[in-house]
């Protein structure tokens, strides 16, 4: 079976509750991502996600200025996770029950990576071109 | 198997399906050797990888050297080889990264997407293996050689992301900041030369249609 930790995008950005929308954009431009894993309080770890249609719809199409808008006021908390052992089936059905396009996958320390719908269907065709092959 | 249909029960195409399919198991091992070794730091590994390059390149040289003795029907031949050749050039680039990593310390700022990569170089051989196997039953490749792409995708990500990390990565002298690229390029094109082993492995599924 494959795991979702094989298929989970580990390369996650984060950016902090008190930073400025603007510098958000601007690390959602420079890494190519959608999404940010918003940083609460390390301490409590609390997290919450900002996407880039967040941006859009509650920033920039009501005119407000991004640079003096804050992560934490628009962003989603808190964060929808599952843990490293659940299954692609479950990371999949948290989706659709909570409409998201993506969900976050968490560990003991926080979010250690992220899985989108085209991690599952990349996971889904990988699990079916395997079959029952197991060489080890 | 389709092969042994198409082809005849010769013994010299038997020694050729059983020594490809040596070979491509021993690239698995290889790629995973080099996972255990890197995780774990354990040079032993990364010097097993060595070895088993020098083994690989025998199986190369039995396997052409029974293709050029007349197994199979002229117009595979050529596919054949170049599939030996293909997975003969994943071996010589885990070499080379083996020999790299010899050669300098794993920067803890790209050790994760390094083992990352290296685990999927795992997950591509074993790929290639399943996709050979089912060309001998004569299956279809074509969710194979999509599930090659899929990883293949997965290390360009990564190679992208250790990039970047890569320039603003302090290194003491020439030597130092060369092994770390020859590492870093040897790891990511492990998964090219699978694709293209991959590649003609679909291109002697639709010839022998």
């Amino acid at each position: 079976m494959v795991k979702l930790t094989e298929f989970m995008t580990t390369n996650l950005k984060f950016v902090d509750a008190h930073s400025s929308v603007y510098e958000a954009i601007e690390q959602m431009v420079d890494y190519r991502i959608r999404s940010l894993a918003v940083c609460i309080s390390k301490e409590k770890a609390e997290y919450g996600v900002i996407t880039a249609r967040d941006i859009v719809v509650k920033v920039m199409s009501k005119g407000i200025d991004p640079a003096e808008a804050k992560v934490g006021d628009i962003a989603t908390t808190p964060m929808l996770c599952t843990d490293e052992n659940a299954t692609m089936h479950e990371a999949a059905q948290i989706m659709v029950d909570n409409s998201v396009a993506r969900i976050f996958v968490c560990g003991n320390g926080g979010p250690v990576g992220v899985v989108s719908f085209i991690d599952l269907m990349s996971a889904a065709l990988i699990a079916r071109a395997r079959g029952d092959h197991a060489t080890r | 198997m389709l092969l042994d249909k198409l082809f005849s029960k010769g013994r010299k195409e038997q020694v050729v399906i059983e020594r490809i399919t040596e070979h491509i198991r021993l690239l698995e091992v290889a790629c995973e050797e080099m996972r255990i070794g890197m995780e774990g730091g354990d040079l032993r590994r990364i010097h097993h990888v060595l070895r088993l390059e020098r083994e690989a390149d025998a199986i190369r040289r039995q396997i052409i050297a029974a293709v050029y003795e007349g197994a199979f029907l002229p117009y595979l031949r050529p596919n054949l080889c170049r599939f030996a050749e293909n997975v003969d050039r994943v071996f010589d680039a885990i070499e080379e990264t083996a020999y790299c990593y010899l050669e300098m310390k794993l920067p803890s700022s790209i050790r994760d997407h390094c083992l990352r990569i290296a685990f999927y170089n795992v997950r591509i051989s074993e790929m290639l293996l399943i996709s050979f196997l089912a060309m001998l039953r004569g299956d279809r490749l074509r969710e194979k050689t999509l599930a090659v792409r899929i990883y293949e995708k997965k290390i360009d990500d990564l190679k992208l992301e250790i990039r970047r990390k890569l320039r603003s990565l302090p290194v003491e002298g020439f030597w130092e900041g060369k092994a770390l690229s020859d590492f870093v390029t040897g790891l990511t094109s492990i998964s090219d030369i699978v694709e293209d082993a991959s590649d003609d492995l679909h291109i002697m599924h639709v010839s022998m249609r």
